[in-house]
Formats: C-alpha cells, structure tokens, sequence
C-alpha cells in the first residue's frame, strides 16, 4: 500500500478524502490505471468524468458523515469481457442515483439553473450503474464497455 | 490552469482555458472568466478546444458568465475544435442547445459579433 493506494493484477483501490484536491488525485489515478490496463482512451475519459461528478456529489451532498471517513474507490478491468468497472464506497447520507429522476434540461440561459448537471454526466459516461446501501455506506458502481479486440 | 485573453478590436474579447475545468481548477479560475466576461465587449469567444476536462463545476461557470454577457446585451459563444471529450460534456447537459459552439476560431468570431 502506497499513497492509500492497494494493486493487484486487474483491480486497484484507492482511498481519498473528501475534498477537491482528492478528487482530482482520484480522476487522475484512475486514468493512470486504466490506460495501464489498455482500457481505450475513449472509455478513459468516459469513466474519470463520471467519477468526478460522483465524487463531487459525494462532497457536495454526502454531508459531514461523508467528509468523517475516507471515500474508497476500486476499480476492475475486465479486458476479455471488454468491460472497466469503478465503485464508489462512501459513509455519506444515503443517496442512489440509479433511482434520482431524469434532470430536464434548461431551454434558456435564463432558466438555467446551477445544479443538476451532474447526474446527466454521469448516465451519458456510463453504460451501466448499480447501486446497494451496505454497512452504512453507499457503493455506488458504474462500468464502461468497448467492442472486443 | 490558465486562462488568456485578447481584445480583437472594440468588439470582441477571446478568451482562451487550458487545463482541467474539475473542481480546484474552475475555483482557481471562475472569478477571472467572471471579471473577462463583465468587460463591455459586444461579443465574447471562449476556447475550449485544448481543454483537458470539462465537469460540470466547470460547466456552471460557463453558464454564469453567458447569462452575464447576455444580461449587457452580449454575446458568448464556445470553440470547441475537435475536442470530443469537452463535446461531450456540453452535450450531456444541454450547454449545446443554450451556448452557441463551434469548431473555429472564425466562425465563433463571426457568431459573437453579429
């Protein structure tokens, strides 16, 4: 273990707290990660910006009891499956994001309003989202596929 | 992070981010694109085209410095080359339809001042 950091061959976790400065540690370990394991660089991008906005819901949302306890993130590569999965492990208020209602977005600049940009990012950049309240924490996963090589 | 810009005339200000618009980067730059964005220029270009990442913290800041300029009476458009990871993040959350983008340099030019 380094860094907060544990490895093996296909997985990889890393545990942050729950700040801003972590999250871009988190979003830039999981890229390094990723491409490591040849996950395509399309996948890459997909899946560090939903991690960002998970881990920014967490922050902004997750309440004092998120920010108490370390935020652990792992992740698994499944290159004969074609397919990375990421899950997001938090002690924050519980929130499932498969169940959040769609974000209708604004016609207008006017009507425009500062949250609920998140969620959308996070369905566009995943191809799949689990949910499960365990322990008394969230575990959040998402995953991206690509074609077989 | 950095943020550059450039005067093209009386009309028009060009302002380019580079770097990662994620959390500590839109903080380390938000009330600069806000303090650009509130010059008494016509039209206001920004260039999102070597951006590395574009989250939704970054996002609102866009939103707030368009209803800015639009508010004075202004334009703001977005460049966004061929960038297909910005694309994708204005598309998922509707900037496109709200914040008029383009490829070039020219044709958002053209689109700020008209």
């Amino acid at each position: 273990m380094h860094n907060g950091i544990h490895t093996d061959k296909q997985d990889e976790t890393l545990d942050i707290a729950a700040s801003g400065d972590e999250i871009r540690r988190a979003c830039e370990w999981l890229a390094t990660a990723l491409r490591q394991r040849d996950v395509p660089d399309r996948q890459v991008e997909r899946l560090e910006l939903a991690l960002h906005e998970v881990l920014a819901n967490v922050l902004a949302h997750g309440g004092s009891a998120a920010r108490a306890e370390p935020i652990r993130i792992r992740i698994e590569c499944r290159q004969e499956a074609g397919e990375a999965r990421v899950e997001v492990n938090d002690a924050g208020i519980p929130f499932d994001p498969t169940g959040a209602p769609e974000h209708t977005p604004a016609k207008t600049l006017a009507e425009a309003r500062p949250g609920g940009l998140g969620l959308p990012l996070i369905r566009r950049c995943s191809d799949w989202m689990r949910y499960r309240r365990d322990g008394g924490r969230n575990h959040f996963m998402f995953g991206a596929r690509w074609p077989k090589r | 992070m950095s943020i550059i810009h450039t005067d093209v005339g009386d009309n028009l200000r060009k302002i380019v981010i580079l770097g990662r618009l994620d959390i500590p980067g839109t903080e380390s730059i938000a009330d600069e694109l806000e303090k650009l964005a509130a010059a008494p220029k016509k039209g206001v270009v920004v260039d999102l085209s070597s951006l590395k990442f574009l989250a939704s913290i970054g996002i609102r800041a866009l939103f707030k410095s368009a209803r800015a300029v639009k508010e004075r009476g202004g334009k703001m458009v977005l460049v966004v080359g061929t960038n297909a990871s910005v694309l994708m993040s204005l598309e998922a959350t509707g900037v496109s339809e709200m914040i008029p983008m383009f490829r070039s340099d020219a044709e958002a030019e053209r689109a700020a001042v008209a």
